[in-house]
């Protein structure tokens, strides 16, 4: 089946098989290799992506349901003046190690101060959902602490 | 028996169809025409058991978009809850947040914030997993649920809804509508709380606790667990016991009790010796945060 | 004292890594390539009769099966010398030994033909055994052998009870040791099987190149031993098989070998000649290859009433799955941990390595320092306790430290220790977390009971020795000077994610005095660089590191010696060089000269316009010592008394690694060291059925890592370095990875006890655990 949505602000066309998630539209059909596929089951965080403003595990999300729908992905993200905010800082505070968890962190981080949330410990919350077995989370806050600081109220 | 070689957690191994009906009736229409349907919201479970075989099936019927199953209405004497509302509407509704606070603590603690994106009130329910963090919440408030079919509507309250492990009285072509909870004048003090391995994850066990006191004395307690019997369950029997008590006394006696009402086993996630234990626990912690909930507000 | 060692710079992959554009191996995409899929052995332990293809091959899709692949055996863990390699591993099996064993694979034109194709693959099993998981049970000789003969390097030997290797030592008079002691305690540990929850699941796409080269990107620590492996598997000349460099997402051991996936994904291609993706779902990785080595140690170690440690004797069973990867090794580097913490007077040593039916172990972060050091730690904690010596004052008095010989990975890797942070270490963590206000836990009452521990480990950098010895162990390293003075660093060696190759850029930057930006590492393969041994033993910085500054030092040289002919100096030696901020760009000038003065830009720019040639060096190092990184940490745990529940409340984490180079990185190190033996203390562990299945562990729903809301905030959680130089790193570094994680389970597993007055002796401690001990001593 056929389904259209907005990729990236993008319109965009793409057929889908009705058992594919958008995970596998993403990554295979439409080429966005930042959704990284780390349990298939909701559970690290890893593919997480914005669903009409919303962080959701794309693994888990049927692609069909997105039709009509607005996606946005992390390599989008990156290059927005927020996404450079917070990749600059996980940067300066060495919150990034191997990198495959971190396009996930970035999206959920990026979703939670686009609805306004300026608070380290509601970060911290959000953040639950995205699994990382390298930094222990630590310079993960302290790079939210910098970004807190330089995105303001 | 499928091995190991049918699971898929990249790509759901099985083929199927897909349909996004227009409203309620279509799905119904659906739901009873097409062989092997499925009816699918946040697809937060049920996507788990396809890509695990846990389930085969034919088709989906996508829900999670319909209007008619997606409001949050305060009406004089309840709150109704549309099947398709997401765990993180509910807990971001002002209507839920004032009226509802003991379900807003559960639904917090449901999942991961994406998760809580997808999952729906009615698939939480409907999946029936004796530890989904709903149900104590609306056991308590006594909530009712609506049930429709081409054939009808009916009404069955949540403790009848329950009948084992994932299964619950919906019938063939019926689809959980919304939820009615019924809002009490009274004001209680509440507590929801729950074990878990990590702070992301499914209940150990849990305990909801709506309480009324007066002068330190209980004088209405309600009392439901998750993850400790083969259905969430009310537990009745400490409700009756602790009425009438002193604060103090009333959270020993409920923690003694409580080991009556449940029938834990071991799984993944823990053991019946440990749930068991732990139940004692947390009941009575649940109504110690209930009752100082309670004089907070009083003051 | 140094222009960029020391300093932060934003690490040279971070931007590809957080925008998601980085290349893995799962991203790899080559056109028309094939999807491959793995037949797992359904059984534990079994016999294939017939592999029968026809469904799958009438989907259009390629097979392969045991026939199809060399018989012929490996390790898929190229380290130690041929001669000490024990071979007992195929391809494809046609006798699976654990759950999960790769029997077939199929390749399809799409993933779903791939998987059905897969689904209709029909194994018919001659045979099915009651699989032996019970590595005590294993040893009975009336057990079923799971293997009955495997081959060390060249020969056959037979395996006798199921026992893959064994090692015994002793030194000392143990005996008249034993009989001076006036105290000896004795004690029993357990440590789980751990998966290691690398975030990327391990996979591999190939494709073959009109001149017949296999190129291979595949997850792994290594690229020139999987190169080599594929090469002795297959039989092809190891210039014609190219294995790139990706990036890793996650090691933790788990790619310290070349994983089977990487070998199936080869002969799919092979046989199809088509390009294959072969990557692995999170079940199959949980399943297929690789969780931790099992422990079950006894210790028994004694001290003199004045506090002097007198013997350790230290019995190591090592359950090691169905496979070997490195169980021969374990046996030897498990003994080098337990001398090297202590001065034990007198030692004995007895460790096997049992095979059962289970997916095959493999190093875990720390490769057995974390469990010894546990042991250790604990016994040594309670001998303090019944000589009432304060437990900080007796490790001082018995630790090994500076001047000591010192053995870590194993009785033939033996140098002497130079640089030792542990008294400054000890001193200030002690101070920070209020060592001095610690109660007996005899004193705690209340429902929630706080308890301080510590414990002190350390670990080597790198394997390498004053001889040869049984393990392989050097690197290599090429930087080539571009014509305009910017430079290519190009190295095998990977980075897990640690920063290894940013540190790598600061050395270099550093001996050749341009700014780190001027370096580039290149991406390459087996091809164009030269050899590596591996990312492991911590070796990242200190001999990778080591390699590089050499590199850039002959690059310096020949820098110097243009710069002399340019400003027409008597000798290179005339010459100095210098970091000049103003023009981002190394100066080289003659001393009170000013007018004698040019950039190493001018350099490589005037040596390629006169025809000079190249300025470029290629280095392959050995480091003839292994020195010791210490670490000491402190922990803070609650323990609630009623649930068994657990929570860290504060760290104060130590570590000596000589000089620190890049310090947020360094941080990060010992962060992720405390969390992963965090979750390895609490939670991790992979247990199985009685049929051999994995109990409930093939999805993350069940195998469960501490998130952010678990682990200490980073207010909590504080980080000190010692100021030590080791002589022999570059600039005065030591390694870190592993020393970061090896005293995790024995601090935290000291501080439940000074909590509650319980010790546990087998991790995971859970809460259902600790509630069934203190219900038990009430």
């Amino acid at each position: 089946m056929k389904i259209k949505f907005k990729l990236n602000g993008v319109f965009t066309e793409v057929y889908v098989e009705p058992h594919e998630t958008l995970l596998n539209v993403l990554r295979d059909r439409l080429k966005v290799r930042s959704v990284k596929y780390g349990c298939g089951v909701g559970e690290c965080g890893s593919c997480t992506v914005l669903l009409d403003g919303e962080p959701v595990p794309s693994c888990l999300v049927v692609a069909a349901k997105v039709d009509g729908s607005e996606v946005t992905t992390p390599d989008h993200i990156a290059q927005t003046e927020l996404g450079k905010v917070i990749v600059d800082s996980m940067l300066e505070e060495g919150a990034i190690q191997c990198g495959y968890c971190t396009p996930g962190f970035l999206v959920t981080i990026y979703a939670a101060l686009a609805r306004g949330v300026r608070n380290v410990d509601e970060i911290r919350k959000a953040i639950a959902g995205n699994i990382c077995r390298c930094t222990g989370y630590v310079n993960i806050l302290k790079a939210v602490k910098k970004i807190l600081e330089r995105v303001g109220s | 028996m499928l091995s190991i070689n049918a699971f898929n957690t990249y790509r759901i191994p099985q083929i199927f169809d897909y349909y996004r009906p227009r409203d309620l009736r279509e799905a119904l229409k659906l739901l009873e025409s097409v062989e092997g349907a499925k009816v699918v919201a946040g697809g937060t479970d049920l996507v788990v058991d396809l890509k695990y075989r846990r389930i085969e099936v034919r088709a989906l019927i996508d829900i999670s978009r319909l209007d008619e199953l997606r409001f949050i209405k305060l009406e004089d004497s309840y709150v109704e809850i549309g099947s398709a509302v997401t765990i993180q509407e509910i807990v971001e509704s002002s209507i839920a947040r004032e009226k509802l606070p003991l379900l807003v603590e559960a639904a917090e603690s449901l999942g991961s914030w994406q998760i809580r994106n997808l999952a729906t009130i009615g698939g939480n329910l409907c999946t029936a997993s004796p530890a989904a963090d709903t149900a104590p919440p609306l056991l308590v408030y006594d909530a009712e649920l609506e049930l429709v079919s081409l054939r009808g509507v009916r009404t069955v309250p949540i403790e009848k809804f329950f009948t084992g492990p994932k299964r619950v009285v919906l019938e063939r072509g019926e689809i959980l509508r919304s939820i009615r909870i019924p809002v009490s004048r009274n004001v209680f003090g509440w507590s929801y709380i729950k074990l878990r391995r990590t702070s992301f994850d499914v209940a150990k066990a849990s305990v909801a606790v709506l309480l009324d006191a007066r002068d330190g004395y209980i004088v209405d307690a309600r009392v439901a667990l998750g993850s400790v019997a083969p259905t969430p369950v009310r537990a009745r029997g400490v409700e009756r016991s602790i009425v009438g008590l002193k604060i103090e006394e009333a959270a020993r006696v409920a923690s003694e009790r409580v080991v009556n009402e449940i029938s834990p086993i071991d799984d993944a996630r823990s053991t019946a010796w440990y749930r068991l234990q732990a139940s004692k626990t947390l009941v009575s912690d649940a109504v110690w945060r209930a009752y100082e909930r309670l004089l907070k507000i009083g003051v | 004292m140094f222009n960029f060692i020391g300093r932060s710079f934003p690490r040279h992959d971070g931007f590809a890594k957080a925008s998601g554009l980085a290349e893995f191996t799962f991203d790899v995409e080559v056109p028309g390539m094939l999807y491959g899929r793995i037949f797992k052995s359904p059984h534990a332990f079994a016999r294939v009769g017939r592999v029968d293809a026809s469904g799958a091959e009438a989907l259009g899709a390629v097979v392969l099966t045991p026939d199809d692949v060399p018989d012929r055996l490996f390790n898929p863990r190229l380290i130690s010398i041929e001669e000490d390699t024990f071979k007992d591993w195929r391809v494809l099996t046609k006798v699976p030994r654990y759950f999960g064993e790769p029997i077939a694979a199929v390749a399809a034109p799409t993933e779903d033909t791939a998987q059905r194709a897969l689904e209709a693959l029909r194994v018919d099993f001659e045979e099915v055994y009651d699989p032996v998981l019970d590595p005590f049970k294993a040893m009975s000789p009336s057990t079923r052998p799971i293997h009955e003969r495997v081959m060390r390097g060249g020969r056959w030997i037979e395996v006798k009870n199921n026992i893959a290797a064994e090692l015994r030592y002793s030194e000392g008079d143990l005996d008249s040791e034993e009989k001076r002691s006036s105290v000896v305690i004795e004690r029993k540990f357990h440590a789980s099987r751990r998966y290691h929850t690398q975030l990327e699941p391990k996979g591999a796409v190939c494709k073959l190149e009109p001149d017949g080269t296999l190129v291979v990107w595949t997850t792994t620590q290594t690229i020139h031993n999987t190169k080599i492996l594929i090469s002795q598997v297959y039989g092809i000349p190891m210039n014609r098989v190219d294995v790139r460099k990706v990036l890793l997402g996650g090691g933790f051991g788990s790619s310290i070998h070349t994983n089977l996936v990487t070998l199936i994904a080869v002969g799919l291609c092979l046989k199809s000649r088509k390009p294959v993706k072969l990557v692995l779902t999170r079940e199959e990785d949980m399943v297929h290859d690789h969780v931790s080595f099992e422990f079950y140690m006894k210790v028994r170690a004694g001290a003199t009433r004045d506090g002097s440690i007198t013997f350790g004797e230290l019995d190591n069973l090592i359950d090691v799955g169905a496979h070997q990867i490195q169980a021969y090794p374990i046996l030897g580097t498990s003994l080098g941990w337990f001398v090297s913490l202590y001065k034990w007077r007198a030692v004995k040593y007895h460790g096997r390595s049992v095979y059962t039916n289970k997916v095959p172990s493999c190093a875990i972060r720390g490769y057995g320092a974390p469990e010894i050091t546990w042991a250790v730690e604990t016994v040594v904690d309670e001998l303090a306790e019944e000589l009432k010596i304060d437990p900080l004052e007796f490790r001082l008095a018995n630790y090994r430290g500076r001047g000591e010989i010192f053995w870590g990975q194993g009785p033939t890797v033996k140098s002497i220790i130079r640089s030792d942070g542990v008294p400054e270490l000890i001193a200030k963590g002690s101070e920070i977390i209020g060592w001095k206000r610690r109660e007996s836990p005899r004193v705690k009452t209340g429902r929630f009971r706080r308890g301080v521990g510590v414990g002190r480990g350390f670990h080597t950098s790198g394997a390498g020795g004053p001889l040869s010895g049984a393990i392989i162990d050097y690197t290599g390293a090429v930087v080539k000077v571009n014509e305009d003075g910017s430079i290519d660093y190009i190295t095998a060696l990977q980075d897990h994610g640690g920063g290894t190759l940013d540190a790598h850029i600061k050395i270099i930057a550093e001996e050749l005095k341009i700014p780190p930006g001027k370096v580039r590492v290149v991406w390459s393969g087996t091809s164009t660089t030269v050899y590596d041994v591996c990312t492991h033993a911590s070796r990242g910085v200190f001999t990778g590191g080591e390699a590089a500054r050499r590199a850039a030092l002959e690059v310096k040289k020949k820098v110097l010696e243009y710069a002399s002919r340019i400003l027409d100096s008597v000798s290179p030696e005339a010459l100095r060089i210098e970091y000049d901020r103003e023009l981002s760009d190394a100066v080289i000038f003659v001393e009170g000269a000013p007018e004698k003065r040019i950039t190493l830009s001018e350099v490589a720019r005037v040596a390629w316009q006169r025809n000079w040639g190249s300025i470029s060096a290629s280095v392959s190092y050995r480091a003839t010592v292994a020195p010791p990184s210490f670490t000491v940490y402190f922990v803070e745990v609650e323990v609630d008394m009623e649930t068994g529940v657990i929570k860290p409340i504060r760290v104060v984490a130590g570590a000596d690694i000589g000089t620190v180079i890049s310090p947020e990185l360094a941080a990060g190190q010992i962060h992720g060291g405390f969390a992963i033996g965090w979750s390895w203390t609490v939670g991790d562990e992979v247990s199985y059925l009685e049929n051999g299945v994995p109990a409930h562990r093939m999805s993350l729903t069940d195998y469960k890592l501490p998130t952010s809301m678990d682990l200490p905030s980073d207010e909590d959680f504080i980080v000190l370095f010692a100021s030590t130089y080791e002589p022999f790193g570059p600039f005065g570094a030591k390694g870190l990875g592993e020393a970061a994680s090896n005293p995790v389970i024995a601090a935290v597993a000291n501080a439940i006890y000074n909590a509650t007055g319980i010790r546990f002796y087998e991790i995971p401690m859970t809460p259902e655990k600790i509630l069934k001990a203190i219900k038990e001593g009430e």
